[in-house]
């Protein structure tokens, strides 16, 4: 385990010396680490363009979702929402209704500190995210992730010398890992698939509640990355 | 505000008996649950008093797991299934060891919250059945059988007429004239004060001398009786008979305005739409031709009017009688063309038609017993009488036997002495393929003929089918068939069906229960072929235990109303239900269901084949 923990460490580029919290991310034991599964619902795929029309996420620590943490938001946005509503479902005249895009990101950062996020598609979600910290001006905040995507294509990668067309989507993992199929697409319901996915992966890596987070450095599914501009 | 992500609330809802939640107690339990994901290595973290939780209820959503709780054995669950409410329930920690056969989610529910649904009836009813594995059986006891327990309100059409006390007896007489009924309800300020009939428009009127011009009231019956109209016709008809009255008021149940009337010839009316109706058409038919007429709107009487469970409980039964006239009237038919028969017989009716069990789809299962082994002339002439019936039978909608148990086969046309041999061959050499051939013709009744000879043979019979060996044997048989559930307590289909997801209730469930009824009523003497019959009539010292007989009972109820609604809803005569047709709650029954026939079928081998299947 420690020999583990040791290559993960050496041989993670981003890692730089003397950072306590990534060390303590990283360190921690599953059955201690909270989990936050996040999702977002956009109006476009390109993250420059993107904007948040709902989000949603579920907190739980060592496979159990406390079901309280259940958290959804549809976003008040004027951004044309192109093709997506036939995916989420959200129409211009719900999210009109919705909650100012700083109130629901004012939470998200309240329930950030020492919280680990669960992602599937990080690098898409976490793009939009920085964006928007961005032009909010907001102050930066550091996170710590688990891509449930990057998860499913080391598995996938193990079984595959190419990987299949399609076989990486959340419904996919979801189905192969014989969990139940998340209604529609919708923040909430993909946040909390994310989070039960991420659970049985974990599981199905052999970790057990003793592990810590170190373990997976080799599948390239944890992740950091600073949303918003420094500003020392 | 707790937010409840939709595929929470889908599972919750779906679950009996959660589903009977209403949103506000369902808001609550969810806000306080947790969902698990338990794998074999996190399970000592996750479930169990050393995490340090207070008790909670668990509710299984997908994987395979088993669980004993205290001093029971261990079991196996899977989806849909719950544990751990035994401490809930009692305040008191039992043991709970889990293992995991296969990972998957579990839901988590906090003691309080889960305490605080027990004041709902259907959720406290539900788990205390669950722990005592008694068939939930609520709606058995609440319904008794009847097509008289429509409510009224689906049974009145027509608006009351009515009148107002001071209007003078003509006026009254020519209202009830131009509307045509036989009674006029007098009101004041919309609430009913009295009743005037035709009757007392005689005997108080027009007997007595009274002038027209008096106010109505002065002849009408103060404070009628009455009837609120969420009662049942039944209601309605036993208050009727009980003051032999022939008309009814019926009251809202809340302002107590009069809403409509039931007369006796309502009830008449009411009647012909009743499955009972075609019993007493069949009895007057006076031809071949009438009788299959009649016979043939069977299918479509039932269809129409048996829409309550308690109609499917007596709805084998009101066929099986049907099927016994039929019968009579064709013996009757043949005898008036070819004259009586010059000696005695009874006819057999075995089967499902004996049980009293008929469906849509059972064929005819009969046979002939004669008093004497009969002379040429004799035997033709029965030969000639069973051919007529069956095919008479056959032409009325019910099927010819496939596997030719009919009284046209002579081999099913057996002397009394012939009979008792029969019998006492079969009880030497019970051996697997003559039980197959038998089993039907040990539940048999007479349906028509001579009864005495048919008792004689019981008789006789009677002692020879109670020997331990020919019960052993038969015991035996009973357990070829298992109900159809796999070791994790799963559904089990049949193969090859059109759809995935069907079981033959009839084989795989009623007739295990049948075998079961059967064997210990041929060991305690019980000569009463019928299930429900012979669980009722099984005597003190039965090694069937009363509350075990009785919820036989109820499982046997309710899957006959499984398959009668089955086969009326879809208009079909097979007995194979698709699960998925099924609500959450019955699929819940239909599970426990099978567990305790499970159960019944190995007592019956401890009982009787000393353990050996």
């Amino acid at each position: 385990m420690v020999l583990q923990w040791l290559r993960a460490f050496l041989s993670n580029g981003f890692f730089r010396p003397g950072h306590s919290a990534l060390k303590r991310f990283k360190g921690a034991t599953i059955k201690d680490t909270t989990l936050m599964s996040i999702d977002l619902e956009l109006t476009s795929l390109d993250a420059s363009k993107a904007e948040i029309t709902s989000f949603g996420w579920v907190c739980g620590r060592n496979s159990n979702i406390a079901l309280e943490s259940s958290a959804y938001s549809v976003v008040k946005t004027k951004a044309t929402l192109g093709q997506s509503p036939v995916i989420h479902g959200l129409t211009q005249d719900n999210i009109s209704k919705g909650a100012m895009i700083e109130d629901v990101l004012h939470k998200f950062i309240k329930q950030l500190p020492d919280r680990v996020l669960v992602i599937h598609n990080a690098t898409l979600d976490l793009a939009v995210l920085d964006a928007v910290f961005k032009r909010l001006n907001l102050p930066a905040q550091e996170v710590f992730y688990i891509d449930t995507l990057q998860l499913a294509l080391y598995q996938l990668k193990k079984e595959h010398e190419v990987v299949p067309r399609n076989s990486a989507t959340l419904g996919a993992c979801l189905q192969r890992a014989g969990l139940p199929e998340a209604p529609q697409h919708n923040a909430l319901e993909d946040a909390m698939a994310a989070l039960l996915l991420c659970y049985a992966q974990l599981a199905a890596l052999g970790l057990t509640p003793q592990s810590c987070l170190a373990d997976l450095s080799h599948t390239l599914a944890l992740g950091r990355k600073t949303l918003g501009e420094r500003k020392d | 505000m707790t937010v409840v992500a939709q595929q929470v609330a889908d599972f919750v809802t779906a679950s009996a008996p959660f589903d009977t939640l209403d949103i506000d107690s369902l808001t609550n339990l969810l806000s306080s649950a947790e969902l698990l994901y338990v794998t074999q290595e996190n399970l000592n973290t996750l479930i169990g008093p050393q995490i340090g939780q207070s008790r909670r209820v668990y509710l299984i959503q997908s994987g395979q797991f088993s669980v004993s709780v205290g001093q029971e054995s261990q079991r196996y669950v899977s989806e849909g299934d719950y544990f751990g409410f035994q401490s809930v329930l009692d305040e008191r920690d039992y043991s709970l060891s889990v293992t995991v056969e296969n990972p998957g989610l579990i839901y988590s529910f906090e003691a309080g919250a889960f305490k605080a649904l027990l004041s709902h009836q259907s959720i406290a009813g539900f788990f205390h059945g669950l722990r005592h594995d008694v068939l939930q059986n609520q709606a058995i006891t609440d319904s008794k059988s009847m097509w008289l327990y429509k409510p009224l309100n689906e049974v009145t059409e027509k608006q009351p007429i009515s009148a107002d006390g001071n209007t003078s007896i003509q006026q009254a007489a020519q209202l009830m004239t131009d509307n045509r009924v036989s009674s006029l309800l007098i009101t004041q300020a919309g609430q009913l004060v009295g009743i005037v009939t035709d009757r007392d428009l005689r005997s108080r009127v027009v007997a007595a001398g009274i002038a027209l011009s008096n106010p109505v009231s002065s002849v009408m019956t103060p404070s009628p009786a009455h009837v609120a109209n969420n009662l049942t016709l039944f209601d309605a008809m036993a208050l009727m008979t009980e003051k032999n009255i022939h008309h009814l008021p019926i009251l809202d149940k809340e302002s107590h305005e009069p809403v409509g009337m039931v007369t006796a010839s309502d009830i008449v009316r009411h009647q012909r739409g009743s499955v009972l109706f075609i019993i007493g058409e069949l009895s007057k038919a006076d031809s071949l031709y009438a009788l299959t007429r009649l016979a043939w709107q069977i299918p479509h009487y039932f269809s129409a009017h048996a829409k309550h469970a308690g109609d499917y409980d007596i709805a084998g039964k009101v066929l099986s009688q049907a099927t016994d006239i039929m019968t009579r009237k064709l013996i009757g038919f043949f005898q008036k063309e070819h004259g009586k028969a010059d000696m005695m017989f009874s006819w057999l009716v075995y089967g499902s038609q004996a049980r009293e069990d008929q469906t849509m789809g059972s064929d005819q299962d009969n046979a002939l017993l004669l008093a004497e082994p009969p002379t040429k002339a004799q035997a033709a002439y029965f030969a000639a009488m069973a051919d007529y019936v069956c095919k008479g039978l056959g032409m009325c909608g019910i099927k010819l036997c496939s596997g030719n148990i009919m009284a046209s086969n002579p081999e099913l046309r057996l002397s009394l002495t012939q009979a008792v041999k029969q019998a006492q061959q079969w009880v030497n050499a019970p051996t697997k393929d003559a039980i197959m051939h038998f089993n039907i013709f040990l539940d048999v009744r007479c349906a028509a003929g001579d009864v005495g000879l048919f008792k004689s043979l019981q008789r006789q019979r009677m002692p020879l089918l109670k020997q331990s060996l020919f019960l052993a044997a038969l015991s035996r048989h009973a357990n070829e068939v298992s109900v159809p559930l796999s070791l994790f307590q799963k559904f089990t289909y049949e193969k090859g069906g059109k759809q995935k997801d069907t079981i033959d209730l009839k084989v795989r469930a009623v007739a295990l229960i049948n075998n079961i009824a059967r064997i210990y009523a041929l060991a305690s003497g019980v000569t009463a072929p019928g299930t429900l019959a012979r669980l009722s009539l099984l005597p003190d010292n039965s090694e069937l235990s009363t509350k075990d007989a009785a919820n036989l009972r109820d499982i046997w109820i309710f899957l006959n109303r499984l398959r009668w609604r089955h086969q009326l809803q879809n208009n079909v005569a097979d007995n194979s239900i698709s699960v998925s047709s099924l609500s959450s709650i019955e699929k819940h029954q239909l599970k426990a269901s099978f567990q305790a026939i499970e159960r019944a079928q190995k007592a019956i081998v401890m009982n009787f084949s000393g353990g050996m299947a």
